[in-house]
């Protein structure tokens, strides 16, 4: 297993090289530059920017360009902002927690409302509540986030008044304080609850439909021959082994859920990762747009690697090398 | 998987491209308008109090004039920071920090600086902090993008250069006592000279090079404004306490908080009070008119749209620009553009009405707008473009409905327009239709609206497609309409070339023109050159406006802004 992970992790180089190229062919294809956009007439003047563009190496060819970025990424050195004027890592750095902490809380929301979802659908099937679940996650399948959000804060926000609407944190309150951490976990509840219960359709199937095949299968058929309850059938016998294909999707949520929430992060004003990266394409901003794709890239492949360990940990029949 | 990875990358990329048009493209980038309006005083003022004022991007943290980029960043410069002179509401420079003289030959100014004037750290300015700003930003080291703003100074360029240590044309004359001598005699010396002086002490033992990413210019900034900022929450919000030493008296208000709110949710968050104030855009208004404790405040700008029409390239090596294209040469075609245009109807059907037609480039605001009495109107009339392109020679000669030109030859028009807000496709086709219909075939240009970007970089390259293309300006207080249509302006996207243009626009910055009356009867002749030669078609001038809570009073709206006198802003509840 151990050779079989470092395998794969060097397999990632060359495909993290290839997917350099195209991150800033596409970075770098996209019109105008950092210095282009709207033009204050009074405040710029034509020389500024091309003194700054031959500084900034955007005259040179493109390969070369290319090199340079390369070089420096790999060593550690992920460039500079040109819009905040900080290196990019400071900047992801002060980002980053906020994305993580919105995507643990969405997480922990999709997870508790698929499982009970899940059971429940696999339990009665075809019934009047498992046509409602269903119907309930292909309508949270197709409705975008950002429509989702919009009429979230319209209705808890304006409407109701339980919810901040945009924001991480109360304005003033300093770190480290109780109600800071109170403000925090307010602010993010409904992004949170948008993320996640429109996120739940593929737990909920997946587990609906696994709970439905061992429900058939000899064990279950053991089982209640002995005796055993119903809800402890489906509580230990069938859930553990339905859990099995759920836990690989977690390794594909890692990615997802840093780079997934950019619509929804933008509708609130939360300022991690996603808002970042949107502001950052608007912007030209391209070291912070190409080392955050990056980011996303690695942390995909990352997660392809995990969810492929996982399944061979929670059933050793299959095994891997 | 690699195919997972690219797809999720290349989905991410192209969704998000989507998104930033969406987002880019708003018509007026500044703000400024003028007209008195005070708001009538109803509630009791009550002590102290927060107001919030929202914005729509976030701010990128750069508070120091001399480095700033974002519009945002200089909003809240305009709380915490001091300038040498201020802009009325006529847009006439006049003194604030600083008076000062002029000498005989008009290349010294002598600024004499108020004194007791107190920086937010208990520091006295002094002209030394002046002198260290304009030192500071003609260095070589300098990142910042201003240098145009102490270029004139004599010397400026010899230490840009590296030939010089410091700036030959500033002379120190006491604490409160700067001499500035300028290279040449330029009308316009000082107001392209920078106003903005730096907390020298603040700054102390930082490097010009590492300036712009320092501490005290991001996080700790030290101001002369009413306001000095008390914590920054990056891309969130900038929270604002105020300085009770202010020169111009203490600020009525505590605090004011500028928080980044989308603009999908601007209009909710004015209506549940948790925006006090805000900038907002003519397909807001409608809504926010019907809410009783919300007032929306309107004032002519100095934002303006146009039609550019390209007569020629811009050569990039010798910075000229040449008129080589002969389509719009026919004054009378031009004209008759123009004449098709129903632009009040355009302003009603995608500006809320919230905007004035007008007649050149330079917008009523001000002091130099000629009266429109002495302008041609050209009030919209389709039968009158029709007889003027007949006139020149513009008939329809297959029968296809479309004229061809004097030649016989097929005669159509390539018209661009950027994409952005939802009112600009509807805009464009009423462009395309008006021409259509007086005969002239129009086409979108490339078939669809345009990626912002890709819009700019279109015009800067002189894009074939962009044979008439849609345009705004927001021009600041310097009425010198030069930087963009002056001949070999980069701006001036249309290439027009005219010798009387170019004698104009130097004879209003000549020593003669010192004499403002005189100034202004130069800056009327250009306006009535424009108005008749038409180079590019004016549209309207935007009206800047403000959705203002009105439990929010004293807030004085004028061509510059919304935020000349911020100590001054009070609570009623």
């Amino acid at each position: 297993m151990l050779q079989y992970s470092l395998r794969r992790i060097l397999g990632m180089i060359p495909l993290l090289f290839l997917t350099s190229i195209v991150v800033f062919s596409l970075a770098k294809f996209m019109p105008g530059d950092p210095f282009g956009g709207e033009i204050d007439p009074s405040n710029t003047n034509p020389e500024y920017i091309e003194e700054m563009r031959e500084k900034l190496g955007y005259n040179d060819p493109i390969h070369i360009q290319y090199i340079r970025w390369v070089t420096n990424f790999v060593q550690g050195d992920f460039g500079h902002s040109t819009a905040h004027k900080i290196p990019v890592f400071d900047l992801i750095v002060d980002r980053l927690p906020n994305t993580i902490f919105l995507a643990i809380v969405s997480l922990i929301i999709t997870y508790i409302f698929a499982f009970a979802m899940g059971m429940y659908s696999g339990r009665r099937p075809y019934t009047w509540g498992d046509n409602l679940i269903a119907g309930y996650n292909y309508v949270g399948l197709a409705i975008p986030s950002f429509v989702a959000g919009i009429i979230a804060i319209y209705f808890f926000s304006f409407q109701l008044g339980w919810f901040p609407f945009a924001g991480s944190v109360e304005v003033g309150l300093q770190p480290g304080t109780w109600d800071y951490y109170v403000s925090r976990m307010h602010h993010v509840l409904l992004p949170a609850l948008i993320l996640g219960l429109m996120g739940t359709a593929s737990y909920t199937q997946f587990l609906r439909n696994d709970v439905i095949e061992n429900s058939r299968k000899d064990f279950v058929r053991t089982a209640r021959a002995k005796g055993t309850s119903e809800s402890a059938i489906y509580n230990k016998h069938i859930l553990r082994n339905s859990m099995i294909p759920l836990i690989t999707f977690l390794g594909f949520d890692i990615a997802t859920l840093i780079g997934g929430a950019v619509i929804t992060e933008t509708i609130f004003t939360y300022p991690g990762i996603g808002l970042l990266f949107l502001e950052s394409v608007d912007r030209r901003d391209y070291a912070v747009l190409m080392t955050i794709t990056m980011l996303l890239s690695f942390l995909t492949l990352l997660g392809n690697l995990i969810a492929d360990l996982l399944y061979g940990i929670v059933d050793p029949r299959i095994r891997l090398g | 998987m690699k195919k997972k990875s690219f797809w999720l990358i290349s989905l991410l990329l192209v969704f998000s491209m989507f998104l930033a048009a969406c987002n880019s493209g708003n018509e007026t980038s500044g703000n400024e308008k003028d007209g008195d309006k005070e708001e009538a005083n109803t509630g009791e003022p009550v002590e102290g109090g927060k107001v919030t004022l929202a914005v729509t991007t976030a701010p990128e943290g750069v508070f120091e004039y001399a480095y700033y980029r974002s519009a945002v960043d200089a909003q809240i410069l305009e709380f915490t920071g001091g300038s040498i002179y201020q802009v009325n509401d006529d847009l006439e420079y006049e003194p604030d920090l600083a008076s000062w003289e002029i000498s005989e030959d008009k290349l010294t100014y002598t600024f004499k600086f108020k004194e007791g004037v107190k920086w937010h750290n208990g520091e006295e300015l002094t002209v030394e902090d002046w002198q260290f700003a304009l030192e500071t930003m003609a260095d070589p080291a300098y990142d910042g993008e201003r240098f145009n703003y102490v270029e004139g100074i004599k010397g400026a360029k010899a230490k840009k250069d590296g030939k010089a240590d410091s700036i030959e044309g500033i002379k120190v004359i006491d604490d409160y006592t700067i001499a500035i001598t300028f290279e040449e005699m330029k009308l316009n010396n000082l107001e392209n000279l920078w106003s903005y002086p730096m907390p020298k002490k603040h700054f102390e033992g930082i490097a010009v090079a590492d300036l712009g990413e320092s501490e005290q210019v991001r996080t700790n900034p030290v101001g002369l404004g009413p306001f000095k900022v008390k914590s920054v929450k990056p891309g969130e919000y900038v929270e604002l306490e105020k300085f009770a030493d202010y020169y111009k008296g203490e600020p009525k208000l505590d605090n004011i908080v500028v928080k980044v709110i989308d603009a999908s949710v601007a209009n909710g968050a004015l209506q549940n009070g948790e925006v006090d104030i805000m900038e907002v855009i003519p397909n807001q208004v409608e809504e926010l008119e019907k809410m009783d404790h919300i007032s929306v405040e309107e004032t002519t700008g100095v934002g303006y749209s146009y039609i550019g029409l390209r007569f020629g390239h811009r050569d990039q090596e010798a910075r000229t620009n040449k008129d080589d294209i002969d389509k719009f040469k026919n004054k009378d075609l031009r004209h008759a553009l123009l004449y098709a245009i129903d632009r009040q109807a355009m302003i009603d059907a995608f500006l809320a009405g919230k905007g004035k037609v007008f007649n050149t480039v330079i917008p009523s605001t001000f002091w130099i707008a000629a009266d429109e009495s002495e302008l041609n109107q050209y009030e919209y009339n389709p039968e009158k473009a029709k007889e003027l392109l007949a006139g020149a020679g513009y008939k329809d000669v297959d029968g296809d409905g479309f004229v061809e030109d004097p030649d016989g030859e097929p005669f159509s028009i390539s018209f661009g327009h950027y994409a952005g807000n939802a009112t600009f496709e509807g805009r464009a086709q009423a462009i395309i239709q008006s021409w259509n219909d007086i005969g002239v075939k129009t086409e979108l240009a490339t078939g669809s609206l345009i990626e912002f970007n890709l819009y700019n970089d279109m015009k800067t390259e002189d894009d074939e497609a962009l044979e008439a293309f849609f345009g705004s300006w927001s021009t600041g207080s310097d009425p010198d309409p030069s930087g963009l249509w002056a001949n070999n302006a980069e701006w001036n996207f249309g290439r027009w070339v005219n010798e009387e243009n170019d004698k104009l626009l130097n004879d209003a910055l000549s020593e003669k023109a010192f004499d403002k009356d005189y100034r202004k009867e130069v800056y009327v002749e250009w306006q009535k050159l424009f108005n008749e030669e038409i180079p590019a078609i004016p549209l309207w001038e935007n009206l800047d406006l403000y959705g203002i809570n009105k439990r929010l009073q004293g807030v004085h709206i004028n061509a510059v802004g919304f935020q000349t006198n911020t100590h001054e802003w009070y609570v009623t509840e």
